[in-house]
Protein backbone atom coordinates (compact mmCIF):
# COMPACT_ATOMS: atom_id res chain seq x y z
CA UNK A 1 0.00 0.00 0.00
CA UNK A 2 1.32 3.57 -0.98
CA UNK A 3 2.37 5.62 1.80
CA UNK A 4 0.41 8.97 2.67
CA UNK A 5 3.19 11.45 1.68
CA UNK A 6 1.83 15.51 2.39
CA UNK A 7 4.58 16.72 0.48
CA UNK A 8 3.66 14.83 -2.60
CA UNK A 9 0.32 15.72 -1.86
CA UNK A 10 1.27 19.63 -1.27
CA UNK A 11 3.38 19.80 -4.47
CA UNK A 12 -0.06 18.41 -6.25
CA UNK A 13 -2.36 20.90 -4.87
CA UNK A 14 -0.30 23.47 -6.26
CA UNK A 15 0.05 22.25 -9.69
CA UNK A 16 -3.11 22.06 -9.67
CA UNK A 17 -3.64 25.26 -8.39
CA UNK A 18 -1.39 26.64 -11.35
CA UNK A 19 -3.30 25.22 -13.62
CA UNK A 20 -6.28 26.29 -12.99
CA UNK A 21 -5.20 29.82 -12.52
CA UNK A 22 -3.74 29.24 -16.22
CA UNK A 23 -6.77 27.88 -17.39
CA UNK A 24 -8.68 31.18 -16.12
CA UNK A 25 -6.28 33.35 -17.22
CA UNK A 26 -6.45 31.74 -21.01
CA UNK A 27 -9.97 32.23 -20.43
CA UNK A 28 -9.78 35.88 -19.51
CA UNK A 29 -7.47 36.27 -21.73
CA UNK A 30 -9.15 34.91 -25.01
CA UNK A 31 -12.75 36.49 -23.67
CA UNK A 32 -10.53 40.09 -23.66
CA UNK A 33 -9.62 39.28 -27.38
CA UNK A 34 -13.02 38.61 -28.68
CA UNK A 35 -13.89 42.06 -26.74
CA UNK A 36 -11.08 43.74 -28.39
CA UNK A 37 -11.89 42.25 -31.74
CA UNK A 38 -15.34 42.73 -31.58
CA UNK A 39 -14.09 47.01 -31.85
CA UNK A 40 -10.87 46.21 -34.09
CA UNK A 41 -11.93 45.39 -38.02
CA UNK A 42 -10.23 42.18 -38.89
CA UNK A 43 -7.15 43.54 -41.13
CA UNK A 44 -5.90 46.32 -38.41
CA UNK A 45 -5.62 43.84 -35.43
CA UNK A 46 -2.24 42.87 -36.20
CA UNK A 47 -1.35 46.65 -36.25
CA UNK A 48 -3.34 47.07 -32.72
CA UNK A 49 -0.84 43.78 -31.74
CA UNK A 50 2.51 45.12 -33.00
CA UNK A 51 1.72 49.36 -31.86
CA UNK A 52 -0.95 48.48 -28.65
CA UNK A 53 -0.28 52.49 -28.14
CA UNK A 54 -0.89 53.92 -31.33
CA UNK A 55 -3.99 55.48 -32.89
CA UNK A 56 -4.23 53.78 -36.11
CA UNK A 57 -5.13 56.20 -38.66
CA UNK A 58 -6.38 54.51 -42.31
CA UNK A 59 -5.13 56.19 -45.38
CA UNK A 60 -7.93 55.73 -48.30
CA UNK A 61 -7.11 53.65 -51.51
CA UNK A 62 -6.38 56.74 -53.47
CA UNK A 63 -4.09 59.67 -52.07
CA UNK A 64 -3.85 62.81 -54.30
CA UNK A 65 -4.57 66.20 -53.88
CA UNK A 66 -5.25 66.60 -57.18
CA UNK A 67 -7.57 63.91 -58.27
CA UNK A 68 -9.09 63.47 -54.76
CA UNK A 69 -8.82 66.47 -52.86
CA UNK A 70 -11.67 65.87 -50.35
CA UNK A 71 -10.88 62.10 -49.10
CA UNK A 72 -7.32 62.99 -48.74
CA UNK A 73 -7.36 66.47 -46.90
CA UNK A 74 -9.97 64.43 -44.79
CA UNK A 75 -7.08 62.03 -43.80
CA UNK A 76 -4.68 64.95 -43.40
CA UNK A 77 -7.19 66.40 -40.77
CA UNK A 78 -7.59 63.11 -39.33
CA UNK A 79 -3.76 62.82 -38.80
CA UNK A 80 -4.03 66.87 -37.24
CA UNK A 81 -6.62 65.81 -35.04
CA UNK A 82 -4.42 63.10 -33.51
CA UNK A 83 -1.57 65.69 -33.66
CA UNK A 84 -3.75 68.39 -31.59
CA UNK A 85 -4.85 65.63 -29.09
CA UNK A 86 -1.15 64.10 -28.64
CA UNK A 87 -1.75 60.77 -29.32
CA UNK A 88 0.98 58.57 -30.82
CA UNK A 89 -0.46 57.88 -34.55
CA UNK A 90 0.13 55.01 -36.80
CA UNK A 91 -0.42 55.13 -40.68
CA UNK A 92 -1.84 52.64 -41.98
CA UNK A 93 -1.28 53.11 -45.72
CA UNK A 94 -1.86 48.84 -46.69
CA UNK A 95 -5.01 49.49 -48.70
CA UNK A 96 -3.28 52.43 -50.12
CA UNK A 97 -2.75 51.96 -54.50
CA UNK A 98 -2.18 55.40 -55.62
CA UNK A 99 -0.38 57.86 -53.90
CA UNK A 100 0.76 61.49 -55.42
CA UNK A 101 4.51 62.71 -54.25
CA UNK A 102 1.85 65.84 -53.00
CA UNK A 103 0.82 63.13 -50.37
CA UNK A 104 4.45 62.40 -49.46
CA UNK A 105 5.50 66.29 -49.27
CA UNK A 106 2.02 66.50 -47.12
CA UNK A 107 2.90 63.23 -44.84
CA UNK A 108 6.59 64.40 -44.04
CA UNK A 109 4.76 67.73 -43.34
CA UNK A 110 2.71 66.31 -41.00
CA UNK A 111 5.39 63.57 -39.76
CA UNK A 112 7.45 66.74 -38.71
CA UNK A 113 4.71 68.34 -36.70
CA UNK A 114 4.72 64.61 -34.56
CA UNK A 115 8.68 64.71 -34.33
CA UNK A 116 8.78 68.39 -33.66
CA UNK A 117 6.82 67.25 -30.37
CA UNK A 118 8.15 64.06 -29.60
CA UNK A 119 4.68 62.30 -30.03
CA UNK A 120 5.38 58.87 -31.75
CA UNK A 121 4.52 58.60 -35.47
CA UNK A 122 4.82 55.47 -37.51
CA UNK A 123 3.15 53.87 -39.84
CA UNK A 124 3.26 51.18 -42.43
CA UNK A 125 3.52 50.93 -46.87
CA UNK A 126 1.37 50.02 -49.44
CA UNK A 127 1.05 46.63 -50.67
CA UNK A 128 0.46 47.49 -53.58
CA UNK A 129 4.09 47.80 -55.43
CA UNK A 130 3.69 51.16 -57.76
CA UNK A 131 2.76 52.93 -54.57
CA UNK A 132 5.03 51.44 -52.76
CA UNK A 133 8.05 52.09 -55.23
CA UNK A 134 7.21 55.41 -54.48
CA UNK A 135 6.96 55.85 -51.31
CA UNK A 136 10.52 54.23 -50.76
CA UNK A 137 12.43 56.28 -53.77
CA UNK A 138 11.28 59.47 -52.22
CA UNK A 139 13.54 58.62 -49.51
CA UNK A 140 10.42 59.15 -47.22
CA UNK A 141 10.81 55.95 -45.08
CA UNK A 142 14.56 56.86 -44.97
CA UNK A 143 13.37 60.42 -43.29
CA UNK A 144 11.11 58.74 -41.07
CA UNK A 145 13.56 56.45 -39.43
CA UNK A 146 17.00 57.89 -40.03
CA UNK A 147 16.22 61.32 -40.25
CA UNK A 148 19.27 63.77 -41.77
CA UNK A 149 20.61 67.03 -40.64
CA UNK A 150 20.33 67.86 -43.96
CA UNK A 151 17.80 71.03 -45.82
CA UNK A 152 17.26 68.32 -47.98
CA UNK A 153 17.96 65.18 -49.15
CA UNK A 154 17.78 63.39 -52.47
CA UNK A 155 16.13 59.72 -52.86
CA UNK A 156 16.63 57.22 -55.46
CA UNK A 157 16.66 58.38 -59.01
CA UNK A 158 16.82 61.97 -57.76
CA UNK A 159 13.28 61.75 -56.44
CA UNK A 160 13.65 64.32 -53.68
CA UNK A 161 11.76 65.47 -50.59
CA UNK A 162 12.86 68.72 -48.42
CA UNK A 163 13.07 68.20 -44.41
CA UNK A 164 10.58 71.01 -43.84
CA UNK A 165 12.65 74.14 -44.04
CA UNK A 166 11.21 77.35 -42.88
CA UNK A 167 14.40 79.62 -44.61
CA UNK A 168 14.26 80.56 -48.03
CA UNK A 169 16.22 77.70 -49.55
CA UNK A 170 17.53 79.71 -52.98
CA UNK A 171 20.52 77.29 -53.85
CA UNK A 172 18.16 74.44 -54.12
CA UNK A 173 17.06 75.06 -57.72
CA UNK A 174 20.24 74.06 -58.71
CA UNK A 175 20.31 70.57 -58.36
CA UNK A 176 16.65 71.01 -59.60
CA UNK A 177 17.69 72.75 -62.24
CA UNK A 178 20.19 70.59 -63.64
CA UNK A 179 18.16 67.51 -62.49
CA UNK A 180 15.68 68.82 -64.30
CA UNK A 181 17.20 69.10 -67.34
CA UNK A 182 19.09 65.85 -67.57
CA UNK A 183 15.67 63.67 -67.18
CA UNK A 184 13.84 65.75 -69.82
CA UNK A 185 16.81 66.64 -72.29
CA UNK A 186 19.92 64.68 -70.91
CA UNK A 187 21.68 67.61 -71.28
CA UNK A 188 21.90 70.63 -68.63
CA UNK A 189 19.00 73.16 -69.23
CA UNK A 190 17.82 75.99 -67.67
CA UNK A 191 14.08 76.42 -66.87
CA UNK A 192 13.85 79.89 -65.46
CA UNK A 193 10.18 79.31 -64.38
CA UNK A 194 11.31 76.85 -61.93
CA UNK A 195 13.53 78.85 -59.72
CA UNK A 196 10.43 81.90 -59.85
CA UNK A 197 8.09 79.28 -58.57
CA UNK A 198 10.08 77.95 -55.80
CA UNK A 199 11.03 81.38 -54.65
CA UNK A 200 7.39 82.98 -54.59
CA UNK A 201 5.79 79.85 -53.09
CA UNK A 202 8.68 79.79 -49.87
CA UNK A 203 8.50 83.53 -49.56
CA UNK A 204 4.81 83.07 -48.98
CA UNK A 205 5.28 80.47 -46.50
CA UNK A 206 7.80 82.88 -44.60
CA UNK A 207 5.93 85.90 -44.58
CA UNK A 208 2.44 84.98 -44.41
CA UNK A 209 2.24 80.83 -42.98
CA UNK A 210 1.64 82.47 -39.50
CA UNK A 211 -0.18 85.68 -39.14
CA UNK A 212 2.31 88.33 -37.77
CA UNK A 213 4.84 85.89 -37.41
CA UNK A 214 7.89 85.47 -40.19
CA UNK A 215 9.60 81.93 -40.59
CA UNK A 216 7.31 80.25 -38.26
CA UNK A 217 6.47 77.22 -40.63
CA UNK A 218 8.08 74.93 -42.22
CA UNK A 219 7.51 74.03 -45.63
CA UNK A 220 7.76 70.88 -48.00
CA UNK A 221 8.92 69.89 -51.35
CA UNK A 222 8.41 67.09 -53.16
CA UNK A 223 9.95 65.97 -56.73
CA UNK A 224 9.41 62.77 -59.12
CA UNK A 225 11.08 62.57 -62.00
CA UNK A 226 8.82 61.35 -64.50
CA UNK A 227 11.57 59.27 -67.02
CA UNK A 228 9.39 57.43 -69.41
CA UNK A 229 6.93 60.39 -70.07
CA UNK A 230 9.95 62.79 -69.36
CA UNK A 231 8.30 64.88 -66.73
CA UNK A 232 9.04 66.25 -63.66
CA UNK A 233 6.45 66.66 -61.14
CA UNK A 234 6.44 69.40 -58.28
CA UNK A 235 4.40 69.45 -54.77
CA UNK A 236 4.77 72.40 -52.57
CA UNK A 237 3.23 72.19 -49.33
CA UNK A 238 3.25 74.64 -45.76
CA UNK A 239 0.80 73.87 -42.78
CA UNK A 240 -0.12 77.77 -42.25
CA UNK A 241 -3.03 79.09 -41.92
CA UNK A 242 -3.91 78.99 -45.64
CA UNK A 243 -4.39 82.49 -48.16
CA UNK A 244 -8.08 83.33 -46.85
CA UNK A 245 -7.16 82.72 -42.90
CA UNK A 246 -4.32 84.85 -43.83
CA UNK A 247 -5.91 87.54 -45.93
CA UNK A 248 -9.32 87.71 -43.50
CA UNK A 249 -6.46 88.88 -40.52
CA UNK A 250 -4.44 91.40 -42.22
CA UNK A 251 -4.40 94.54 -40.09
CA UNK A 252 -5.70 97.85 -40.15
CA UNK A 253 -2.36 99.35 -41.44
CA UNK A 254 -1.98 96.57 -44.40
CA UNK A 255 -2.73 97.40 -47.98
CA UNK A 256 -4.53 94.41 -47.79
CA UNK A 257 -7.18 95.28 -44.97
CA UNK A 258 -10.39 94.61 -45.40
CA UNK A 259 -9.99 92.90 -49.12
CA UNK A 260 -12.82 90.22 -48.51
CA UNK A 261 -15.37 93.11 -48.12
CA UNK A 262 -14.10 95.61 -51.15
CA UNK A 263 -14.61 92.28 -53.26
CA UNK A 264 -17.65 91.14 -51.89
CA UNK A 265 -19.92 92.83 -54.55
CA UNK A 266 -17.48 90.30 -57.39
CA UNK A 267 -18.16 86.94 -55.63
CA UNK A 268 -21.39 86.04 -56.54
CA UNK A 269 -21.90 82.78 -54.71
CA UNK A 270 -19.33 83.70 -51.95
CA UNK A 271 -17.04 80.96 -52.11
CA UNK A 272 -13.51 80.54 -51.46
CA UNK A 273 -12.78 79.39 -54.87
CA UNK A 274 -14.32 82.65 -56.25
CA UNK A 275 -11.89 84.68 -54.48
CA UNK A 276 -8.70 82.13 -55.09
CA UNK A 277 -9.52 83.08 -58.59
CA UNK A 278 -9.81 86.67 -58.10
CA UNK A 279 -6.33 86.57 -56.45
CA UNK A 280 -4.76 84.13 -59.29
CA UNK A 281 -5.85 86.64 -62.12
CA UNK A 282 -4.18 89.56 -60.22
CA UNK A 283 -7.30 91.23 -59.41
CA UNK A 284 -7.68 91.37 -55.72
CA UNK A 285 -3.90 92.95 -55.73
CA UNK A 286 -5.61 95.41 -57.99
CA UNK A 287 -8.21 96.03 -55.29
CA UNK A 288 -6.00 96.37 -52.98
CA UNK A 289 -2.97 98.59 -54.15
CA UNK A 290 -5.21 100.48 -56.92
CA UNK A 291 -2.25 99.85 -59.25
CA UNK A 292 -1.85 97.94 -62.20
CA UNK A 293 -1.29 93.94 -61.27
CA UNK A 294 3.07 93.08 -61.13
CA UNK A 295 2.74 89.77 -60.50
CA UNK A 296 4.01 89.31 -57.08
CA UNK A 297 3.61 86.29 -54.96
CA UNK A 298 0.47 83.36 -56.10
CA UNK A 299 -0.53 85.22 -59.01
CA UNK A 300 3.39 85.66 -60.30
CA UNK A 301 2.82 81.70 -60.36
CA UNK A 302 -0.04 81.84 -62.72
CA UNK A 303 2.10 84.26 -65.01
CA UNK A 304 4.44 81.64 -64.78
CA UNK A 305 2.12 79.11 -66.58
CA UNK A 306 0.71 81.44 -68.87
CA UNK A 307 4.85 81.72 -70.14
CA UNK A 308 4.60 78.36 -70.51
CA UNK A 309 7.59 77.74 -68.50
CA UNK A 310 5.23 75.51 -66.45
CA UNK A 311 2.41 73.01 -66.69
CA UNK A 312 -0.40 71.73 -64.81
CA UNK A 313 -0.64 73.95 -61.90
CA UNK A 314 -2.61 72.92 -58.91
CA UNK A 315 -3.09 75.29 -56.14
CA UNK A 316 -5.36 73.97 -52.91
CA UNK A 317 -5.66 76.04 -49.92
CA UNK A 318 -8.31 76.12 -47.12
CA UNK A 319 -11.88 75.43 -48.63
CA UNK A 320 -10.13 76.35 -52.24
CA UNK A 321 -9.81 73.98 -55.34
CA UNK A 322 -7.75 75.27 -59.22
CA UNK A 323 -6.94 73.62 -61.42
CA UNK A 324 -5.41 76.62 -63.52
CA UNK A 325 -4.31 74.84 -66.34
CA UNK A 326 -7.95 73.97 -66.85
CA UNK A 327 -9.40 77.05 -65.30
CA UNK A 328 -11.30 74.79 -63.01
CA UNK A 329 -12.05 76.37 -59.77
CA UNK A 330 -13.99 74.60 -56.77
CA UNK A 331 -15.49 74.68 -53.38
CA UNK A 332 -13.99 71.71 -51.17
CA UNK A 333 -16.20 69.88 -48.72
CA UNK A 334 -13.27 70.00 -45.98
CA UNK A 335 -11.31 72.39 -44.89
CA UNK A 336 -7.42 72.05 -45.74
CA UNK A 337 -5.21 74.48 -43.24
CA UNK A 338 -2.49 75.66 -45.21
CA UNK A 339 -1.73 75.82 -49.04
CA UNK A 340 -0.58 72.90 -51.85
CA UNK A 341 0.51 73.82 -54.63
CA UNK A 342 2.12 71.63 -57.59
CA UNK A 343 2.65 71.96 -61.21
CA UNK A 344 5.11 69.57 -63.41
CA UNK A 345 7.77 70.66 -66.51
CA UNK A 346 8.14 68.65 -69.33
CA UNK A 347 9.67 69.47 -72.88
CA UNK A 348 7.25 71.75 -74.15
CA UNK A 349 7.93 73.79 -71.65
CA UNK A 350 10.12 77.23 -72.38
CA UNK A 351 13.73 76.16 -71.94
CA UNK A 352 17.45 77.47 -72.80
CA UNK A 353 21.02 75.70 -72.73
CA UNK A 354 23.12 75.88 -69.92
CA UNK A 355 25.51 78.10 -70.71
CA UNK A 356 28.90 77.44 -68.54
CA UNK B 1 32.66 104.25 -70.01
CA UNK B 2 29.75 102.52 -67.80
CA UNK B 3 30.54 98.85 -65.90
CA UNK B 4 28.47 95.96 -65.90
CA UNK B 5 26.51 93.77 -62.83
CA UNK B 6 26.17 90.21 -64.12
CA UNK B 7 24.08 89.27 -61.29
CA UNK B 8 24.74 85.46 -62.63
CA UNK B 9 28.46 85.89 -62.42
CA UNK B 10 29.23 88.81 -59.65
CA UNK B 11 26.25 87.16 -56.72
CA UNK B 12 24.36 84.80 -57.26
CA UNK B 13 23.10 81.89 -59.80
CA UNK B 14 20.02 81.58 -57.65
CA UNK B 15 18.80 84.79 -56.39
CA UNK B 16 16.55 84.56 -53.11
CA UNK B 17 14.97 86.20 -50.59
CA UNK B 18 14.10 89.44 -49.56
CA UNK B 19 16.21 89.94 -46.43
CA UNK B 20 18.79 88.23 -45.28
CA UNK B 21 17.03 86.45 -42.10
CA UNK B 22 15.04 84.68 -44.75
CA UNK B 23 17.92 82.84 -46.25
CA UNK B 24 20.94 82.45 -48.24
CA UNK B 25 21.41 85.36 -51.75
CA UNK B 26 18.92 87.83 -50.11
CA UNK B 27 18.56 90.83 -51.93
CA UNK B 28 19.07 93.01 -49.03
CA UNK B 29 22.48 91.39 -48.85
CA UNK B 30 22.98 92.07 -52.90
CA UNK B 31 22.30 95.87 -52.36
CA UNK B 32 24.42 96.59 -49.68
CA UNK B 33 27.23 94.38 -50.87
CA UNK B 34 27.50 94.89 -54.72
CA UNK B 35 24.11 97.36 -55.79
CA UNK B 36 24.35 99.92 -53.70
CA UNK B 37 28.43 100.48 -54.25
CA UNK B 38 29.00 100.13 -57.45
CA UNK B 39 25.67 102.65 -57.93
CA UNK B 40 28.04 105.28 -55.72
CA UNK B 41 30.76 105.15 -57.78
CA UNK B 42 28.89 104.84 -61.08
CA UNK B 43 26.92 108.61 -59.84
CA UNK B 44 30.73 109.98 -58.23
CA UNK B 45 32.17 109.09 -62.07
CA UNK B 46 29.47 110.32 -64.10
CA UNK B 47 28.65 106.53 -65.90
CA UNK B 48 26.08 104.25 -66.43
CA UNK B 49 25.46 101.02 -64.15
CA UNK B 50 24.39 97.79 -66.45
CA UNK B 51 22.52 95.08 -64.90
CA UNK B 52 22.68 92.16 -67.13
CA UNK B 53 19.92 89.27 -65.38
CA UNK B 54 20.94 86.87 -67.98
CA UNK B 55 22.25 83.18 -66.74
CA UNK B 56 21.07 83.53 -63.15
CA UNK B 57 18.61 80.38 -62.58
CA UNK B 58 15.51 82.95 -62.09
CA UNK B 59 14.50 85.68 -59.96
CA UNK B 60 11.53 85.79 -57.34
CA UNK B 61 9.31 89.04 -57.48
CA UNK B 62 10.78 89.75 -54.24
CA UNK B 63 14.35 89.58 -54.46
CA UNK B 64 13.69 92.19 -57.50
CA UNK B 65 11.69 94.88 -55.73
CA UNK B 66 13.84 94.65 -53.09
CA UNK B 67 16.85 95.12 -54.50
CA UNK B 68 16.01 97.63 -56.92
CA UNK B 69 13.08 99.52 -55.36
CA UNK B 70 15.09 99.44 -52.54
CA UNK B 71 17.70 100.88 -53.94
CA UNK B 72 15.26 103.91 -55.65
CA UNK B 73 13.77 104.40 -52.02
CA UNK B 74 17.43 104.87 -50.52
CA UNK B 75 18.15 107.39 -53.69
CA UNK B 76 15.08 108.53 -55.52
CA UNK B 77 13.62 107.13 -58.16
CA UNK B 78 14.54 109.27 -60.76
CA UNK B 79 18.04 108.94 -59.94
CA UNK B 80 18.31 105.44 -59.93
CA UNK B 81 16.39 105.09 -63.65
CA UNK B 82 18.72 107.92 -64.92
CA UNK B 83 21.49 105.89 -63.89
CA UNK B 84 20.54 101.82 -64.42
CA UNK B 85 20.71 100.29 -67.48
CA UNK B 86 18.70 96.85 -67.29
CA UNK B 87 19.69 93.97 -69.64
CA UNK B 88 17.65 90.60 -70.38
CA UNK B 89 17.60 88.76 -73.41
CA UNK B 90 16.75 85.52 -71.71
CA UNK B 91 13.73 87.45 -69.90
CA UNK B 92 13.01 90.21 -71.54
CA UNK B 93 9.79 90.91 -69.28
CA UNK B 94 11.68 91.51 -66.72
CA UNK B 95 13.43 94.91 -67.55
CA UNK B 96 9.84 96.31 -67.52
CA UNK B 97 8.87 94.70 -64.23
CA UNK B 98 11.61 96.37 -62.44
CA UNK B 99 11.20 99.78 -63.91
CA UNK B 100 8.14 99.35 -62.73
CA UNK B 101 9.11 98.25 -59.00
CA UNK B 102 11.42 101.51 -59.41
CA UNK B 103 8.64 103.67 -60.08
CA UNK B 104 6.78 102.12 -57.36
CA UNK B 105 9.14 102.45 -54.46
CA UNK B 106 8.08 104.57 -51.76
CA UNK B 107 10.60 105.93 -49.52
Amino acid sequence: MRRFDKRRVNRKRKRDQKLWIRRIDSKVRRKARRLRNDVIPKDERRIHYTNPHYEICRAPEQLSFVHHPDETIGFLNSLEHLFSKKKKTFVDLSQTYFIDIGVIAALLSVMNLFKAKGIGFNGNSPKYFAARKLLYDSGFFKELFNPSENEFEFGEKNQLHTQGSKKVIAELSEPLTIQTGYTIFNEKRIFKGLHRVLMELQMNTNNHAVIGVKGAKPWCLSVRHDFEMKKVHFSFVDYGVGIFESLYNKPESNKWFNIMNRVSERIIHGKQYEVLKLLLDGELHRTATGKSYRGKGLPGIKEVQIRNQINNLHVITNKAYADVANDSYKELKNHFSGTFVSWDIGSSNSNILWAE
Amino acid sequence: MGRIIKIARDFSLTPGSRYKDEGNFSAEEFREDILTPEYCEAVKNGYKLTIDFDGALGYGTSWLEASFGGLARKYGVQDVLNVLIFVSTEEPYLIEDVINYIKNAKG
